[in-house]
């Protein structure tokens, strides 16, 4: 078959022995695996549409295309363009709210 | 590109050199596999693992990197995880390996572009696997009438006459406007009998000296607080299709009343005993009274017309409204199409598809058909009703929506950050804020937990309605009326309402919206026709405008029309003729916007205005 002709070499061939999984990593797979993140995630979605912080990315990422030109922009030009506004104009409320709720499951999901 | 173009017409963008020769490579069955790897994220979204439990990551990142999770795609042909930073490395590296997929969001990625690229089969692979996935257990719901019968819009050809046509139309006809200055129409009436010529009058006051007046405008008597009818009235006195369909005499009164007469007969003969004087003319057919109004409305009289047969006859029909009190326009509306419906029907037998509309002209040029789609958040099913409609009722949405509307719409018009920021401030209510307003998604509250089919427990869901058929003729009712709990009773609001003479409906319709649920897939959905005559359809232009003033328990209605691009106020008997603005600052309560493409806007670079 021609995806097992392409794969590439099996973990089992590496030498290397396999790190500690970090703080960061061990919370982000509990965080899947009790579904807590799905959650959050629409929450965030939520929240972003309802203040119109989602609608002013849609305008900033249409005006830079305009102005580039619809056809020299790439997804990566627009993610270079759009990330640094769109961390800093995040409402404080909504960083609040998720930060709560991201304290209360660790709490109670006991680490 | 904007998005009503990308909506309606699926434009297909060129696929990168390194796509195409992924595709002719042999590249038909990795999407299939793709089923198996696919876990919906309801109501709409996908991500792609290939356990349950996955927590992808890139290969190539060191353990403590930034990059390690986010931004992931997975090469196509060897599934090796790599973050945007690398991905291009992994394409370097092994030629043929530059198509990926985004892990979050289902969607192809060139790594040698370093940009999306689209594919149609793809995204029917991601759409059909979306849809089976949320209903697996429950088979399919049957389409609807609509697409087994056959393509009922012909492909909309412009009419040219024919030799033998012109030398009837030069010889029979009379323009219905004749505009000063409008060379072509001078010459054409020279031939006729009973031209209504006005050659001497300057351009100002030809548009409001009576003989130049457009033929059909006429005041309509009030008959005691019959404005909410008198409105009405106008409006569908001047709706294109009706107009055309009672002029050429396709409901003869004298004809229905020959029917009705017999069948009066045969049911004397079946010992029926009649309880009104057999003498006296029985027959009451809401359609034979507009014959009556349309021959008097459109002949030359200008004298106000007095509409107490149709007024008589429209209180047989509605009884519990038959009293002088005011009523409400819409409702007069809805009750009126009824009439015309119930003595139509009798003609034709069969009535083949609900909402298909072939059952009697008021449904032809009304009726549409709504679409609703309820989804469980839980699962992703979803459950799709149809419902005929002959008229969208718009609730008023709040000024904080239209906030957020109208600096989403700024792709209308030429603006960049800074301007769409101090819009921001504004908040107008517009008729698309209303439209998106009404297809938007609603999240049903927990007290109205629908019932899964698919979960077999009762799960709080998503609403979303969006049009499936555009009636020839649409009419918006505004809600203009709030319940106040608190204080229990109801008022009327006030609010201006901003609305266009031209309406693309495109970002409204089922295809359109099933579209962007599934991530502005290249698919076709909804059984949408992707040629010219559709982007044809779904333009509309304004022609009548009923407005309403004063409070919930008493005010008045005015009708403005929109006749050769004039607008027309009709406010009972009075008819005149007033600029644009007045219309635009009128407080709209029912509009008609009828298909463009039967809309015949005559001589309108004339008037400057």
């Amino acid at each position: 078959m021609r995806s097992s002709i392409n794969r590439p070499p099996t973990p089992d061939a590496n030498e290397e022995p396999e790190k500690e999984p970090t703080l960061q990593e061990i919370i982000n797979i509990k965080l899947i695996e009790s579904g807590e993140k799905e959650k959050l995630m629409e929450l965030l979605r939520e929240r972003l549409i309802e203040c119109g912080w989602r609608d002013e990315m849609k305008a900033i990422c249409r005006a830079y295309a305009r102005k580039k030109g619809r056809n020299n922009v790439t997804v990566d030009d627009l993610i270079h363009v759009v990330t640094p506004k769109g961390r800093a104009s995040v409402p404080d409320s909504v960083k609040a709210e998720l930060l709560q709720r991201i304290r209360s499951f660790l709490t109670s999901a006991a680490i | 590109m904007s998005s009503s173009s990308a909506a309606r017409a699926i434009r297909l963008p060129p696929p990168c050199p390194h796509l195409a020769a992924y595709r002719s490579g042999g590249g038909g069955t990795p999407f299939r596999s793709l089923h198996r790897c696919l876990r919906p994220r309801p109501p709409s979204r996908a991500e792609v693992r290939r356990d349950p439990g996955e927590v992808p990551f890139c290969a190539s990142c060191p353990p403590a990197a930034a990059h390690r999770g986010l931004r992931l795609y997975a090469c196509l042909s060897c599934a090796a995880v790599s973050c945007h930073a690398h991905v291009s490395d992994h394409a370097a590296l092994r030629p043929g390996h530059e198509i990926a997929l985004d892990v979050d969001r289902a969607e192809l990625f060139c790594a040698a572009c370093r940009d999306q690229v689209y594919d149609p089969d793809f995204d029917a692979a991601v759409v059909i696997a979306l849809t089976s996935l949320s209903c697996s257990r429950i088979p399919p719901p049957p389409p609807p009438p609509e697409k087994c019968a056959k393509r009922r819009r012909v492909e909309y050809r412009p009419w040219v006459p024919d030799p033998k046509g012109r030398a009837v139309i030069g010889r029979r006809s009379s323009p219905l406007l004749v505009q000063e200055g409008n060379a072509s129409s001078a010459s054409s009436t020279t031939t006729t009998a009973n031209s209504t010529t006005t050659t001497t009058s300057s351009p100002s006051s030809s548009a409001s000296s009576p003989s130049s007046l457009p033929r059909g405008l006429r005041g309509i008597n009030n008959l005691g607080n019959t404005c909410f009818m008198n409105s009405v009235l106008q409006a569908l006195l001047h709706t294109p299709l009706l107009r055309n369909y009672f002029l050429s005499d396709r409901h003869n009164r004298y004809v229905c009343q020959q029917k009705s007469k017999k069948k009066g007969g045969i049911k004397e003969k079946s010992n029926v005993v009649e309880r009104k004087n057999p003498a006296r003319e029985s027959h009451v057919c809401l359609a034979c009274d507009l014959d009556t109004m349309y021959a008097a409305v459109f002949s030359e009289d200008r004298k106000p017309f007095s509409p107490a047969n149709f007024l008589y006859s429209w209180w047989q029909h509605a009884s519990n409204l038959a009293s002088y009190e005011q009523q409400d326009a819409h409702e007069f509306f809805i009750s009126m199409l009824d009439g015309i419906h119930e003595k139509e029907q009798d003609q034709c037998k069969h009535q083949s598809h609900v909402g298909n509309g072939d059952c009697c002209i008021a449904h032809k040029v009304f009726s549409g058909i709504l679409r609703s789609d309820v989804t469980c958040t839980i699962c992703g099913f979803t459950s799709t009703t149809y419902d005929p409609c002959v008229d969208i009722s718009l609730d008023l949405d709040s000024s904080r929506d239209a906030v957020q509307i109208a600096t989403s719409k700024l792709q209308t018009c030429e603006s960049d950050t800074e301007s769409m920021l101090t819009s921001q401030a504004y908040g107008i209510s517009t008729l698309m804020g209303c439209l998106e307003h009404f297809t938007r998604p609603e999240k049903l509250g927990a007290d109205q937990k629908f019932f899964c089919e698919n979960c077999r427990a009762r799960q709080e869901s998503l609403k979303q309605m969006s049009i499936r058929k555009i009636p020839l003729v649409t009419c918006f009712h505004i809600k203009r009326f709030e319940h106040s709990l608190i204080r229990n009773m109801s008022r009327k609001v006030d609010r201006h309402l901003h609305f266009p003479f031209s309406l693309d409906m495109g970002p409204y319709l089922s295809s359109s919206i099933l579209r962007a649920r599934y991530g502005n897939r290249i698919f076709a959905f909804d059984g949408d026709d992707s040629d010219a005559s559709t982007d044809l359809a779904s333009e509309f232009e304004l022609f009548a405008v009923l407005t309403h003033s004063g409070k919930l328990e008493g005010g008045h209605y005015i009708t403005y029309l929109r006749l050769n691009n004039q607008w027309y106020k009709c406010d009972d008997a009075w008819v005149s003729h007033v600029s644009e603005s007045i219309v635009r600052a009128s407080q709209a309560y029912m509009l008609f916007y009828v298909q463009k493409i039967l809309y015949y806007r005559a001589s309108q670079h004339v008037f400057a205005s």
